[in-house]
């Protein structure tokens, strides 16, 4: 069998050698993934288009900003499979988890933490509000936000993090981050466009299409950083207690 | 309303986020709110589809974002498209997720008490994946909504029995090594054509005469496995039978019908649509073997079917059986064959859909699908169990089911394209089901263990007490969705020409050979 494996390996590292024989060379500027249309209209008109420095986000946010709802809805989802499989502790048990988790935290490591937690959600903020001029954005941001309360939960414990954002709050944020990403673009379909056409949002914002384009790009981040930070964070809590919500690291 | 094909993703989806948020005040609104969101989905692709017969190009058009699609090739921007094919399946799978949210009430109570929330979420983002696979007309994003099905369907299965979780690990593993094949098959496409629009990748490959471009034939290979993994076509479906067998009733209900089915749909689509007839069919040699393939896969399934002594996973592997005709509509290259195909996609969901909601039924009822528990079913739920066999019988392909007439289509492409192996593969595998569902209707109705020992005294007594053959029909919420499902199955095979000059319409642009030699 593992032989066979190997061999079925080595066939599938034969074709993909064959097929890289056929790819453009490296950073060629004829290759069509570099030249064709679509991408020069990419480099050529964000800037036209949406005002937004950053093409990346311009085409994560806006050009393609279906793809990254779904993503969202994607990160959410996860979330919601883990919770819910998890949720109350594991079916049938045998042997429930014996060790008790016996320590005071450790005051060199909480005072670390208290000191280093206002500055990671700070910088999270920056990464999440800057997404469209630097390199960052929704995703980037939420994750190092939802850190931030990991690094709580390690350092006193779950309890105390808990305590701070319960889980139930944790799926209402997250439900609302997506809430937020749909409802700005079900807006621009209420006012006349396509579904995210953020540019019909200047009709009710005093702000030139372009710049509709700018904001709503913000705002769809603050949607994926909501469902994101709240995310990481209820995963961490379900897997590290089995779903029990107590105890744990 | 002109953007109602938006609607077919977008009612599922808030539906899915107003049951997380409402469910955490009140757990008793799910079941209406995902009710409600499906009957406004169901709605919104009949209009889509009605839009779709009634324009003149027989498609619609949606651009996301609203971006201009003049450009050559087209892509900037995510496309929408909603042309007969998409739109019909985009309506099979609202229909099929409306009659299991009908059916939901009393099986999630049971099976997942206190998660209705989270279970709801996960059911509603289920449809809104699938059915944005339908509508999608963008290579990247049926990836995306690939994800998105994928993920709430392992969530959705390992909320089961206690042996689901290890079926769910096991569908991870093969699911994602499927969705990464594919992922890397994008990556290719766009490597060669600089466009994720599925129409504008096949503009190019014409313009450009890409035919024979390695990379080409290369990034065709992976996308093909990776959608055959994703479908459990035959030396992939190990993850199929235990998944639907220990999952939920209504999640087996609602995945059996359209997983399958919907990544049989991308593969039509990747097929016909993104590389185009010529690319597919004429310049790579080796799909002319897949009949063959298929051949294996039919005669395995439905003898491994043969083996089964529980109706859920015998059921299991006649969906992997059902894939393997539909796969071979495909690529025997032909018309007939490819109508059959779609035509099948759209039976077979509404079948399977029958099938598994009566085995839901007998297991809510009986506690256990295993064939020694059906005896004197038939007395206790008629109803159910003529639901039930209206299912069965649309499998074996009994006129006038939908199962006659879309195994019709597929038995005449086999023959005009001389596929004679494909042709005989589909008369035995039709002797198998008659063997299996026979022996169902045997099992309940005659007092016959497995062994052939006589279990009654004889004269129709099946050996039971008065107790157990009293009229016991199932909750009238989950009985209606089956009989609302069997009538499904009865009218689709009675306007079948109605489904079937869609199709034709949808097909004709290809120039698909017909095969008819009269000279």
């Amino acid at each position: 069998m593992k032989k066979a494996a190997f061999i079925l390996i080595l066939c599938i590292g034969l074709l993909l050698a064959w097929a890289a024989k056929d790819f453009p060379s490296w950073g060629d500027p004829q290759s069509p993934a570099s030249s064709s249309p679509v991408a020069s209209h990419f480099i050529a008109n964000t800037g036209v288009d949406t005002e937004v420095p950053n093409m990346v986000t311009a085409v994560l946010a806006d050009y393609r900003g279906f793809d990254t709802m779904f993503e969202t809805v994607v990160v959410f989802i996860a979330g919601l499979a883990v919770f819910s499989i998890l949720r109350g502790g594991p079916k049938n048990r045998t042997r429930d988890r014996e060790f008790v988790v016996d320590f005071e935290p450790d005051l060199i490591v909480t005072n670390t933490v208290r000191l280093i937690v206002p500055v990671i959600q700070i910088f999270a903020l920056y990464v999440l509000a800057h997404g469209h001029v630097s390199p960052g954005g929704g995703f980037q941001g939420g994750v190092a936000m939802g850190a931030s309360f990991i690094l709580i939960a390690l350092s006193w414990d779950l309890k105390t993090a808990l305590a701070r954002f319960p889980i139930e709050r944790c799926f209402t944020v997250a439900a609302l981050g997506i809430v937020i990403y749909a409802g700005i673009g079900l807006l621009s379909l209420f006012l006349g466009g396509e579904f995210l056409d953020y540019a019909h949002l200047a009709k009710i914002f005093p702000v030139s299409p372009e710049m509709a384009r700018y904001h709503a790009m913000l705002g769809v981040e603050i949607g994926v950083g909501f469902t994101v930070t709240a995310i990481m964070f209820a995963l961490y809590a379900s897997l590290s207690t089995d779903g029990r919500m107590r105890d744990g690291l | 309303m002109s953007d109602s094909i938006v609607w077919i993703v977008l009612f599922p989806l808030f539906g899915a986020v107003a049951c997380s948020l409402g469910g955490a005040m009140s757990k008793k609104i799910c079941y209406p709110v995902s009710v409600l969101s499906m009957l406004a989905t169901v709605w919104v692709s009949v209009d889509t589809l009605f839009q779709a017969i009634e324009s003149p190009v027989h498609e619609v058009s949606y651009i996301l974002g609203g971006w201009s699609l003049d450009l050559f090739p087209r892509g900037v921007g995510i496309e929408f498209r909603a042309d007969l094919l998409g739109a019909l399946i985009a309506l099979v799978v609202t229909g099929v997720g409306l009659i299991v949210a009908l059916y939901s009430k009393v099986p999630v109570q049971r099976e997942t008490p206190g998660k209705e929330p989270m279970y709801y979420g996960l059911f509603l983002l289920q449809i809104s994946g699938l059915a944005g696979i339908a509508l999608t007309g963008d290579a990247f994003n049926l990836y995306v909504l690939i994800e998105v099905a994928a993920l709430t369907g392992y969530g959705l299965i390992a909320l089961g029995t206690n042996r689901a979780a290890a079926a769910t690990f096991n569908y991870i593993i093969l699911g994602t090594i499927g969705a990464s094949f594919y992922l890397l098959g994008v990556g290719y496409l766009y490597l060669k054509t600089g466009t994720l629009n599925m129409v504008g990748i096949r503009e190019v490959i014409e313009a450009h005469g890409l035919f024979d471009s390695p990379a080409m034939q290369v990034a065709f290979v992976l996308v093909l496995l990776g959608i055959l993994i994703k479908m459990a076509f035959f030396p992939f479906h190990a993850w199929l039978p235990n998944a639907y067998c220990h999952a939920p009733t209504t999640t087996s209900c609602l995945l059996a019908p359209l997983v399958t089915k919907v990544m049989i749909y991308v593969m039509i689509r990747m097929v016909l649509t993104v590389f185009g007839v010529e690319f597919s069919f004429e310049s790579t040699w080796w799909t002319e073997f897949l009949p063959w393939l298929v051949v294996v896969a039919i005669v395995c399934a439905a003898v491994m079917a043969l083996a089964q002594r529980e109706i859920k996973r015998m059921l299991a592997y006649l969906i992997v059986a059902e894939v393997g005709y539909m796969v071979g509509g495909v690529w025997i290259y032909n018309y007939y064959g490819l109508i059959g195909s779609v035509f099948h996609i759209i039976s077979d969901a509404c079948m399977t859909l029958c099938l598994f909601l009566g085995a839901g039924i007998i297991l809510e009822k009986c506690k256990t699908t295993h064939f020694n528990g059906l005896r004197g079913l038939f007395a206790k739920m008629p109803l159910t169990m003529i639901g039930f066999f209206i299912g069965g019988f649309s499998i074996i392909g009994l006129p006038p089911t939908c199962g006659f007439f879309s195994k019709w289509y597929l038995i005449t492409g086999g023959m005009v394209s001389e596929r004679w192996e494909y042709m005989i593969t589909l008369m035995f595998s039709t002797i198998v089901m008659v063997v299996l569902f026979f022996r169902l209707i045997e099992r309940i109705h005659l007092a016959v263990d497995e062994s052939g020992n006589n279990l009654g005294k004889g004269h129709g007594d099946l050996g039971l007490t008065k107790q157990q053959t009293r009229f016991d029909e199932a909750p009238l919420s989950m009985l209606i969705p089956l009989l609302l499902a069997a009538s499904v199955v009865l009218l689709v095979g009675v306007y079948n020409q109605e489904v079937v000059n869609q199709i034709e319409v949808f097909l004709q642009p290809f120039n698909l050979p017909t095969g008819v030699k009269y000279e």
